[in-house]
Formats: C-alpha cells, sequence, structure tokens
C-alpha cells in the first residue's frame, strides 16, 4: 500500500540500538565519551562567559567610554526596566512577541507557497525557464531598495512589513526547493523503475524523501535571511517591534537599548536556527549519510 | 529443463552522440548478439569501459539501441519494467526507508497486501542474514550488508531476469568472495536468469554457467565459454582443480588482448 511509505520516524532506532552497532556503522571521529561528548559545548560556554567578562570589565574599568559601549550589567538593568515600563508606551514583551508574529507568518507563508513552487520548477524545466530570470534578478537584490515601492503598494500597516519579510525568505526557499529536486541521483530513480514505480510514485516516493535534507537546509538559510530583513521590514512606519526599537533608540543615543535589542534579536535568530536543526534530526536523519 | 531463450540481442548497435567539440560520437556496441537460456547465470567480461554496463542499461530499458533488437520472451523491450530487476555496483539504497522497507518497496508500491510479501521478505532476510537487522536504517550498515539489502530488494519480486551490474566491485576482497558464495547459494534455490557483469576472471568461473568475454570498443562478444565446474560450487575446490588454470589462463589471455587494444589511440 502506497500509504505505508510514508516517513515515520519512529522506524529510527533508538539510541540504545545505536550503541549496539558495530564501530563502523558510526562516523564519529571521536569515542562517544562523556567528556568528547561535552568537551565542543563546553568550549563554547566558556568562550561566552569570557566574552561577557571582558565586556563588563571594559566598562568596569573604564576602557571604553559606557556610551559607546554600555557594560553587560547595564543592558540587564535597561531589559528589567523596559520590562518594567515598556519602551514608548509598548512593553517589551510585545515588541518582541510583535516582531515574532511578523517574521513567523511570513515564513509560514513563503514555505507554504516556496517549496511547492521550487519543487514544481524543479520537476518542470518550462515552468523554471519562466521564472528563473525573474527570481535570480530579486534574490540578491538589497531588499531595503523595495521599501518605497512596497509603502506606495501597501502602506504603512502590517501588509508592507509582511511583505518585505516574506519576499527575501519566499525567493530563497524557491531557489532551495528547485535544487533539492535536482539533487536526486539518477540510480535511485533506476532503481524505483526497475522494481515498477510509475512517474507519479517516482516523485513521491524517491524525489521527494531525497529532497527534505536539502529543503530543511535550505528553509533554515532563508529564515535567517528573512530575519535579517526584520530591520528593514520595521523601519517602514512602525512603531513597535525590536527592529524598530533599535532603530528608535539609536536616533536618542540609547546604546543601552540598541545593545538589548540586538542581543534579543540575536538570540532569536539563534533560536530558530536552532529549532529547524532538531527538526532535521527529527524528520530527516538521515541527512548527509550515504547509502 | 526448457532451453527456450529468455533474453535476446540481436545485432544491437549504440554510441553515444558527440560531446560539445568533437567530431564524432563514440559507437560503444557494435553487433552485439547474444542469448540467455531460462534459469541460466551468465557472465559479461571484458575490459573496463567497453560497454559491458551499456547492454545491462539497454535490457534494463534505461536506455535505447540505436540498432537491432532487444527481446524479453520475444517481446521488444521498451522501457524499464519490474520483470527485470537491477543491482548496481553501488547499493543505491533509500536511505528514508529501513532495511525491510527497502526490500518490499516494489511490492508496496505495487499495492499488494503485505501478507503477501511479507513471508518472502522474512525469507530473503534471513537468507541474506539480515534477519537481525531488518528495523535498521542503511546508513547504520556496512557496504557488504548494504548490497545484501539491493539483492534482496531487486530479487523479491521475482523478476524473470536479474541485472547484476558489477555489484561486488566496490568491495574489499574478502566481503567480495563472502558476497559471492551467499549469491551462489540464493541463485540455487531461485534459479532465476541472471546477467553478471563483472571484469573480475575469478568471480566470473565461480559464479557463472557460460561467459561471454567481450572486445574492446566498440564492443562484440570475442569468445564464449561453457563453465565445466559442477555445481555446488566450492571456491577452494575450484582453485585446485586442474581445469581450472587452464580456463583461467585462457580468459585471462583474451582480457589481456583487448584491453591492450583499448590502450591504442582510435584513429582520428
Amino acid at each position: 500500500m502506497a500509504s505505508e511509505l510514508i516517513l515515520d520516524p519512529s522506524q529510527c532506532p533508538s539510541a540504545a540500538e545505536k550503541a549496539m552497532l558495530p564501530a563502523h556503522s558510526h562516523s564519529h571521529p571521536h569515542p562517544p565519551g562523556w567528556r568528547a561528548r561535552f568537551r565542543q559545548p563546553l568550549i563554547g560556554f566558556a568562550s561566552v562567559a569570557l566574552a561577557l567578562i571582558v565586556w563588563q570589565l571594559s566598562g568596569y574599568l573604564a576602557w571604553v567610554d559606557p556610551l559607546l559601549l554600555p557594560p553587560p550589567s547595564e543592558v540587564f538593568r535597561t531589559a528589567l526596566e523596559l520590562l518594567d515600563s515598556g519602551y514608548r508606551q509598548t512593553p517589551l514583551w510585545q515588541h518582541f512577541l510583535i516582531s515574532v508574529a511578523r517574521a513567523l507568518s511570513a515564513f509560514a507563508a513563503a514555505i507554504a507557497i516556496g517549496v511547492p513552487l521550487g519543487l514544481g520548477m524543479g520537476l518542470a524545466p518550462t515552468l523554471n525557464a519562466v521564472l528563473d530570470p525573474f527570481i535570480q534578478f530579486l534574490r540578491p537584490l538589497p531588499k531595503i531598495a523595495l521599501i518605497p515601492l512596497v509603502v506606495v503598494w501597501f502602506g504603512i500597516g502590517e501588509s508592507s512589513k509582511f511583505f518585505l519579510i516574506f519576499i527575501s525568505s519566499f525567493l530563497s526557499i524557491v531557489v532551495g526547493a528547485v535544487a533539492s529536486v535536482a539533487s536526486v541521483s539518477q540510480g535511485r530513480i533506476r532503481v524505483a523503475q526497475t522494481l515498477g514505480a510509475t512517474r507519479r510514485q517516482i516523485f513521491r516516493h524517491v524525489v521527494l524523501p531525497n529532497a527534505l535534507p536539502e529543503l530543511f537546509t535550505s528553509v533554515r538559510l532563508s529564515i535567517g535571511i528573512g530575519w535579517t530583513s526584520l530591520i528593514a521590514a520595521e523601519m517602514v512606519a512602525a512603531d513597535s517591534g525590536l527592529g524598530w526599537m533599535v532603530i528608535n533608540a539609536g536616533t536618542y543615543l540609547r546604546t543601552d537599548i540598541v545593545l538589548l535589542g540586538i542581543l534579543l534579536l540575536g538570540l532569536t535568530g539563534y533560536f530558530f536556527d536552532w529549532l529547524l536543526v532538531r527538526l532535521q534530526r527529527r524528520f530527516a536523519p538521515w541527512a548527509g549519510r550515504d547509502a | 529443463m526448457n532451453q527456450e531463450s529468455r533474453i535476446r540481442l540481436e545485432r544491437v548497435g549504440k554510441s553515444f552522440s558527440a560531446p560539445a567539440g568533437a567530431e564524432r560520437g563514440t559507437a560503444v556496441l557494435a553487433d552485439v548478439s547474444l542469448e540467455l537460456a531460462s534459469g541460466e547465470f551468465v557472465c559479461l567480461l571484458g575490459p573496463s569501459g567497453c560497454g559491458k554496463s551499456t547492454i545491462l542499461n539497454l535490457i534494463a530499458g534505461f536506455e535505447r539501441a540505436d540498432s537491432g533488437e532487444i527481446l524479453l520472451d520475444g517481446r521488444a523491450i521498451r522501457g524499464p519494467g519490474p520483470e527485470r530487476g537491477m543491482v548496481f555496483q553501488q547499493p543505491t539504497l533509500f536511505p528514508w526507508l529501513s532495511v525491510r522497507d527497502n526490500i518490499t518497496f516494489g511490492p508496496r508500491l505495487a499495492g499488494q497486501a503485505p501478507a503477501r510479501y511479507l513471508p518472502e521478505s522474512e525469507r530473503y532476510l534471513r537468507l541474506m542474514g539480515l534477519q537481525d537487522f531488518a528495523s535498521h536504517m542503511p546508513w547504520q550498515l556496512s557496504g557488504g550488508m548494504r548490497q545484501r539489502v539491493a539483492l534482496a530488494r531487486a530479487w523479491l519480486p521475482n523478476p524473470e531476469i536479474l541485472l547484476m551490474d558489477e555489484p561486488f566491485g566496490a568491495l574489499d576482497a574478502q566481503t567480495r568472495l563472502a558476497m559471492q558464495e551467499l549469491l551462489n547459494e540464493v541463485w540455487q534455490t531461485t534459479k532465476t536468469t541472471v546477467l553478471f557483469v563483472t571484469h573480475d576472471v575469478d568471480e566470473a568461473l565461480f559464479l557463472a554457467d557460460r561467459i561471454l568475454l567481450m572486445s574492446a570498443r566498440p564492443a562484440r562478444i570475442r569468445q564464449e565459454l561453457v563453465v565445466p565446474f559442477a555445481r555446488p560450487r566450492d571456491p577452494e575446490e575450484m582453485v585446485t582443480d586442474s581445469a581450472y588454470g587452464k580456463i583461467k589462463r585462457d580468459i585471462l589471455h583474451g582480457v589481456r588482448e583487448e584491453a591492450a587494444k583499448a590502450l591504442v589511440p582510435e584513429p582520428a
């Protein structure tokens, strides 16, 4: 039954099963001991802690004017203050949530339209030939250049912000999806043909699952690009959002608020990326492995 | 036994179109004629690049011949189909499917009920020594085990002919030997018609009923040789058989002559 071929991650072996396998089935360069496993994260953690200490000392020992670079303790104090009283009549968590909501809705639309369109273009050379010039022209275009047009077209409401984030992630998702279809090996298609698969079955049971790891990677990259363009989007006559907060506080020389906004923007982007890596491991655990 | 031919190639020719800049294409096959009887195990032996794989690709239906006829049970071959199974040099498994799901890929796509194919797939899992690995994913297996999955996957739909394109060529010598013995055992139980491409003389002698020695490009069948050793065969006994050395020498002589020809540049 065709429906039984749906990816079932529960069929993947548990860690215990993996541990019972012969050594050659693992491509790990290090033995999976406790120290080896935590070495890299520990170094990363120590590196961040050291940077924070140096940063704090730079203010404490007056190496740098605190107006140019407020120390972490001050950024932390500002964070508490903004949590309490908000920035420009809007609580900090609302700035954060509105930015995340704008980005997530744009990502969702970009994935929902971009992935099927890119897969279709990858399968249909004619469609690809028609659309590719436009996509290749728009993709490297700095999206800030679109702001005047977007404002004229969509006004200064939410739709123009949505569109700017959407268009930057959408274009790179399409390009990635086209490439993910092309990456299927002729060998796998031939094997499926000799097992009696029809064209439709080959798409559904070979091309699509084969493309999944690369789709995850391109969505991951595109979300990074989309999150980057949040600032551009919130430059459009906004009065809320993390990007707007950073720009607005800059005009008042509130570098502590600028730094707080930068930290929140960076950490959120980092979290999105981490989430997608987890999702890829869950749903495409064969990514990057030979078979 | 019924000796009617299962696969027949009649004066098959094939060239590949000229790459940009070159004046003419490469003639790969010239007038290749061969026949395989039902239940026969035939090895195609020849220098590398001589067009052995092209013959398999034509029979599989991946490519079309420029001239001549290719018939399966008297019918012309139009494209790939499940009655012609194939095993490649690389296992080419589906890494998103478990070992069992890889093996049952064909029957499941054909819409067969699990009750019909599961007993057979369990039998092949046992035959291939994979019974403890049915739920493993392909990347967790060694190269030899992956190729055993590929063999089981091609064999399970019970094709009329199995095409094997140097299936053990990428394995180390010891694994290759074990795989040859395994293939021999499984074939004894199924008696599927097999066309097996190799450039390894010992492999051909151990596996085949008949060896077809190919010439350098453009390839013809240079020589045909019936392997005289009785089955079931034992590799150790075979190599100590007095006939073995002479046959191997004859074949090697032919292979080397053709390989030398392949090294001479073609006239411009």
